[in-house]
């Protein structure tokens, strides 16, 4: 069988094809086509079936991750939306937390007022009321929901959002209108936070369950446009797409819950490199992925992602289940520029893929990290892209000249290494946020670099934190597109409880868990994953009584009794003592949600073994030139392709493959791995 | 020093006060903190000079470079030792901004010297005093706001000072989350002081210092060139603070004033001719007033000049002792820091709109705008949930802020030097007896304009307390936010509290706390703001939009913005519009407005 894993991104569209009996490895590159980009994914499906002379009926497994529902909230350019409200809360959305946290710098008098995603026309209200404790304070009035939903038809709307006051708390009222108007409105695409996020606290409900909606039409139809094309190929196989959790979901539930589309690609990295780890059997990693424009670390321990339940997304919070993934605008096209006191700063400005940096020879006129990096000769102009362009240093020297080495008065290979060692600190930075700053030693981490420019830092930085061992895994230029097809099948669910732990009552815990569990089963039954391959974990949201903050928790997997409830108490509090360092002596343990995970284990890590040396020897195939300090050293160059299992080599060195270069020091040594993965022992500063 | 590690040294104590506040408002038990975020974080370096700030309230932190100093000062410097935290809140023993605010104040020791000093501030929900949540402004001195904590230390060798933690938290009226509270900020220092050291470690004491030093220096010469590119001159202003309103007490309008000089790098702000300092909690305290100043300076300069004390060196403060402005034992003092602070930083921006009128803004609601319920819960079931019968709430508001040169006003928002959140309607009603009743943008009260004024917001709550006290604290109940360059003011604040019988009575911006019971509805809507710019000059096309959406009525579509609005609520009759812009606009009393 061969699997294809496609990667949509903002400016390429990366597909990788595995074939599991042969262990052979295709990757390809095709431009994004950002007014339909289904046809970018059709592209690439062509592109990587004719490199591997494959037929469409070879095909077994399609697994898709896509940013166009992030573009879509970036750009404002989802469904036109309305939203139904508890009569007396449509300004809930505009109103949000009514402070300056999330959307300026204090001191900006000119910050810019989010739009809001849905204008306050097209927000309406009808009469109903739950009380706190669920009780039925007012019944839902049909006939004035009836006149609203006339209203927003009239106006047009594609998507409508319900959000109801105190719903998780007793959904009557919100179902009700949820039927009535799918009932009477066929036509609209309709979402209810009950369905997407039953959870108190209005405004991030809402906000959630308003872009759920707003996404609706857009990705049910990009699920559905790709899916009839990929029949139309003659590809008959299962098709997945990636969510934000790391989980593949069959194009039916995109339709229904697109909100968990939102961080689709960069939940493709993180999850290869889980898979990584768990074949390496290596349990904590970071992973560095570094694109055009930006850094992105997140954390795996114990083989697993770290998760989180909450975002933001361009100041908009979204509550569902996500990969933890720190972002700074720290990439390869981030341009580098100096202040009025003379400090060196990089970004937030980027160069992206138009004009790109100077050395594109697209009219960059900028100095970015790339340009600095290929001064300095860790990227190699003939090779980059696979050599599809090479890279004008000319242009590069002349803009790092023109605005930093000149108005510094230093040298152009000295401003260079300045940027990239800004660019490493603020990399480092990110780095240590998802490490030291959540009480983790990233001395016990490995390092996992990927993306276009990651390898290009991933020595220094490593050295930074004291990370003894980088992890260069297969293929690190197309990795996302690489995790679409290592992924297992996932859904999250979540209930409200908001009780003391001792207040819990082990009963209906037990029930309430086993509810959501035959949910999840069924799910999976439903995306025709066998009974045998599904795993289900069981967490809950915890704080002291008081805290507005949660930590999660494990379950257990055993029979949920009063010792367990207890011992989900007491999993609480050692968890906030590692992370707080102190107790609250005499103040329960209170459970805000619980959180079942139905996982289908679909997935495998589908990377060819590497050669065996077989008598010939390794050969450099040249020698390039790297600026260290305040000299050039020069260093023999090794194809990636030419490594074999087993061969060590001790540095100065660099390993160069499509699109990357990685320069090792004296003090560094390599190990070729027999699972296509290479290690480097990183020597101390 | 070598410019990466600078960098490195620099970004990364921005970093740390940034993780700083996380570990507060995410292990605090008050609202207030962990949803309002109404706390903040800070590093000194061991002169004492704030050297990194979170993004967090601006007024917690410009006060803070005083009270820090005063904290480390009243303990003596040679008797700090590691795992020393110390406490105060007062504002005359220890240089706070009102007493609610308690500080926390840690020294960081490495290789037994101190290399720096950890500092988090919260706003306790009640600190003692007359009125239940310590923020009634009808006192009469400082010591009816609450307990007076001077600077002492609370924990030792990292173990809370139990006798005296007991004294203080037995003095407030919510001891449970005291508790938490004081955990928290406790743990704000704390990881504060491990980042610290490491950094130390990595770097050595000395090229820290070196680089905090370097920091200061680098933000203050930043600003002068800033400050350098405003024309020389002298900017007069002047306004009137709203009075306490009790019954019996002075009524007048409290006359503040300023002269702000601009000579070259360098800025002076005389507040000479302010009144004297008054009865009742409006005054400020010097640091109070120090703080509206630099805010008001480093947001019309340049607002992504790093941070920190060297960005006020430039800056020169003249006010006489004893005054509203610099007010001295015993005056009390809670509302100065959240109200008086933002009407004298809209009466500095006026006075510069002349010297930089592309960098100002127009008035906003200037208010925290609180409403504070406090009393027993009749709910049996929640109060063995939650472990408490008396409940303390406090609710801070959104209102109106102004509009600016080619951007409208923002609706409903913390404004200025003021950051605290609003609680969430679902939170208040799990953990509280009210139910909100409705929460919506209150239209027109956004000041008319070439550019609007932001809309206030109001919230309507049911009370089911037997009884409860409810002080509401605000600011432009007399005088609205004026708008500038010929903008419309924007509607004031108003708040009443409806009984059950149906009469409606109504509450004062600085009045003393009135008894609600249940069944009584209290409505809270804080001031809106002015406008920018003629608003004839608006187009058409977002005054029919602004209708479309009930941002504005088309009453004064109409009237103030001279848009006659077609019988769909959404578009605008051309000719008719042409007409009545020009028949308004040869109304010579027009510029007056």
């Amino acid at each position: 069988m061969r699997r294809v894993g496609i990667d949509v991104g903002g400016t390429f569209t990366d597909v990788v094809m595995f074939d599991d009996v042969s262990a052979n490895v295709w990757s390809a590159k095709v431009p994004t086509t950002p007014e339909d980009p289904t046809i970018g994914a059709l592209n690439g499906l062509k592109s990587i079936l004719e490199i591997s002379g494959s037929d469409a009926g070879d095909v077994g497994f399609v697994g898709h991750g896509t940013t166009i529902a992030t573009n879509m909230v970036i750009e404002g350019k989802g469904a036109k939306t309305g939203l139904v409200t508890t009569r007396g809360f449509r300004d809930v959305l505009e109103l949000r937390r009514g402070w300056r946290h999330d959307r300026a710098d204090l001191y900006d008098l000119f910050f810019e007022a989010p739009k809001e995603l849905v204008p306050r026309y097209l927000r309406r209200e009808v009469a109903e009321r739950i009380a706190y404790d669920g009780a039925v304070e007012q019944e839902l009035d049909v006939a004035d929901l009836d006149a609203r939903l006339r209203e927003l038809k009239a106006e047009g709307v594609e998507a409508l959002a319900i959000c109801f006051l105190n719903s998780p708390v007793n959904e009557v009222n919100e179902r009700q209108a949820l039927s009535t108007i799918r009932e009477r409105a066929k036509e609209i695409f309709v979402t209810g936070s009950v369905e997407v996020n039953p959870e108190i606290m209005e405004y991030e409900r809402t906000c959630t369950t308003v872009v759920n909606a707003m996404l609706g039409p857009r990705c049910g139809q990009y699920a559905a446009n790709f899916t009839s094309k990929a029949r139309a190929l003659g590809i008959h196989s299962d098709i997945f797409f990636m969510q934000s959790n790391g989980g593949l979901t069959p194009p039916e539930a995109i339709s229904d819950r697109p909100v968990t589309l939102l961080a689709s690609g960069p939940a493709g990295g993180v999850t290869a490199v889980a898979r990584l780890c768990e074949r390496m059997g290596v349990g904590n990693a970071i992973a560095g992925d570094m694109g055009g424009t930006s850094f992105d670390v997140s954390l795996v321990r114990g083989a697993r992602p770290e998760m989180r339940n909450s975002t933001m997304l361009n100041t908009y919070t979204i509550r569902c289940p996500n990969i933890d993934i720190i972002s700074i605008g720290a990439g390869g096209g981030s341009i580098a520029w100096i202040d009025e006191a003379g400090g060196m700063r990089i970004g937030p400005e980027s160069a992206g893929a138009d004009p790109g940096p100077a050395c594109y020879g697209k009219g960059g006129a900028r100095p970015t990290v790339t340009d600095c990096n290929l001064v300095l000769g860790h990227v190699d102009p003939g090779s980059f892209m696979s050599g599809d362009f090479a890279l004008d240093v000319k242009a590069a020297r002349r803009v790092i000249g023109e605005h930093l080495a000149g108005p510094l008065g230093v040298s152009v290979e000295s401003a260079a290494l300045s940027v990239r060692q800004v660019a490493n600190a603020l990399m480092a930075q990110a780095m240590r946020l998802v490490t030291v700053e959540r009480g983790y030693d990233p001395r016990s981490f490995v390092y996992i670099p990927y993306g276009g420019a990651g390898p290009v830092h991933a020595v220094d930085l490593a050295r930074e934190l004291e990370i003894p061992t980088v992890v260069l895994p297969p293929m690190p230029g197309v990795f996302s597109a690489f995790g679409m097809l290592v992924s297992d099948v996932i859904h999250d669910f979540q209930a409200s409880v908001v009780l003391n732990v001792e207040d819990v009552d082990p009963e209906t815990l037990a029930d309430r868990v086993a509810g959501l569990e035959e949910e999840g089963r069924a799910r999976l039954r439903a995306a025709g994953v066998a009974d045998d391959q599904v795993v289900i974990e069981r967490r809950a949201d915890c704080c002291y009584l008081g805290q507005g903050d949660t930590m999660q928790v494990e379950i257990g997997d055993g029979a949920i009794d009063r010792a367990a409830v207890d011992a989900i108490g007491s999993r609480f509090m050692d968890e906030h003592r590692r992370h707080w360092n102190f107790d609250v002596t005499g103040r329960p343990v209170r459970m805000m949600n619980l959180r079942i995970r139905a996982i289908g284990k679909v997935g495998r890590f589908a990377a060819g073994e590497t050669r065996a040396r077989n008598g010939a020897a390794l050969q450099p195939v040249g020698v390039a030139r790297i600026r260290v300090g305040e000299t050039w050293v020069e260093m023999p160059r090794y194809r990636r392709d030419d490594l074999c299992a087993g061969d060590r080599l001790q540095g100065p060195l660099v390993i160069e493959e499509s699109s990357s270069r990685i320069a090792i020091s004296e003090k560094d040594s390599v190990e070729v791995r027999e699972d296509s993965a290479i290690m480097i022992a990183v020597g101390s500063a | 020093m070598d410019r990466v590690n600078f960098e490195i040294i620099r970004s990364g104590l921005y970093a740390i006060a940034r993780e700083m506040k996380v570990a507060m408002m995410r292990t605090a038990g008050s609202p207030i903190i962990h949803s309002g975020g109404d706390a903040s974080a800070a590093i000194f370096d061991a002169k004492l000079q704030l050297v990194a700030q979170g993004n967090d309230i601006p007024t917690m932190m410009g006060s803070a470079v005083i009270s820090t100093k005063a904290s480390v000062e009243a303990i003596g410097v040679e008797n700090l030792r590691p795992g020393d935290v110390i406490v105060s809140n007062d504002v005359y023993l220890g240089g706070g901004n009102h007493q609610p605010d308690v500080q926390l104040t840690r020294p960081v020791f490495f290789e037994g010297e101190i290399v720096a000093y950890t500092m988090t501030r919260g706003h306790w929900v009640d600190i003692g005093g007359t009125a239940p949540g310590s923020f009634t402004p009808v006192t009469w001195d400082i010591h009816a706001e609450g307990i007076r904590i001077p600077p002492v230390l609370l924990y030792r060798d990292d173990k809370p000072v139990e006798d005296l933690f007991r004294l203080i938290v037995q003095n407030t009226r919510d001891v449970d989350n005291r508790v938490l509270d004081i955990n928290a900020q406790y743990a704000g220092t704390f990881v504060g002081d491990q980042r610290i050291k490491e950094l130390a470690a990595k770097f050595g004491a000395a090229q820290m210092a070196e680089a905090m030093t370097e920091a200061l220096d680098y933000s203050e010469q930043l600003m002068r060139a800033q400050i350098e590119r405003i024309p020389d001159g002298v900017y007069e202003g002047s306004d009137f603070i709203e009075p306490v309103q009790a019954t019996n007490w002075p009524t007048d309008l409290i006359p503040v004033q300023v002269k702000i000089t601009v000579k070259g790098d360098r800025m002076i702000f005389d507040y000479t001719g302010t009144a004297k300092q008054v009865r009742g909690g409006v005054n400020c305290p010097f640091s109070v007033t120090c703080n509206s100043t630099w805010f008001t300076v480093k947001a019309i300069t340049d607002h992504s000049i790093p941070i920190n004390q060297g960005c006020y060196r430039p800056i020169e403060i003249i006010c006489p002792e004893g005054t509203l402005l610099n007010c001295t034992y015993p005056a009390s003092v809670v509302s100065g820091v959240t109200e008086t602070s933002p009407r004298i930083i809209d009466m500095l921006l006026k006075a510069l709109s002349v010297a930089v009128p592309d960098r100002v803004v127009a008035q906003s609601n200037d208010a925290a705008c609180s409403g504070i319920f406090s009393g027993v819960d009749p709910d049996d079931a929640r109060c063995r949930s939650l472990r408490r019968k008396h409940v303390q709430h406090i609710d801070p508001h959104g209102g109106g802020y102004g509009a600016r040169p080619m951007r409208d006003g923002v609706n409903a928002i913390r404004v200025l030097v003021g950051n605290a959140g609003i609680t969430s309607v679902e939170q208040i009603e799990n953990l509280t007896p009210l139910t909100v009743e409705s929460w919506r943008l209150v239209p027109d009260s956004g000041g008319a304009g070439r550019w609007r004024g932001g809309l206030t917001s109001e919230r309507v709550y049911r009370v089911g307390f037997e009884e409860a006290t409810l002080t509401v604290i605000a600011e432009r109940g007399i005088v609205a936010p004026e708008g500038l360059f010929g903008g419309r003011e924007g509607a004031k604040f108003q708040a009443s509290v409806t009984r059950s019988g149906g009469e409606a009575e109504l509450v004062p911006s600085k009045g003393a706390y009135v008894v609600v019971h249940a069944g009584d509805r209290v409505a809270i809507q804080p001031a809106g703001s002015g406008g920018y710019g003629d608003p004839l000059d608006r187009e058409a096309e977002r005054v029919a939009a602004d209708v479309r959406d009930g941002y504005v009525s088309r009453e004064v579509a109409s009237d103030h913005y001279g848009v006659v609005i077609g019988e769909d609520g959404r578009s605008f009759d051309t000719a008719a519009t042409a007409l009545k812009r020009a028949k308004l606009a040869a109304q010579p009393a027009r510029g007056a407005a």
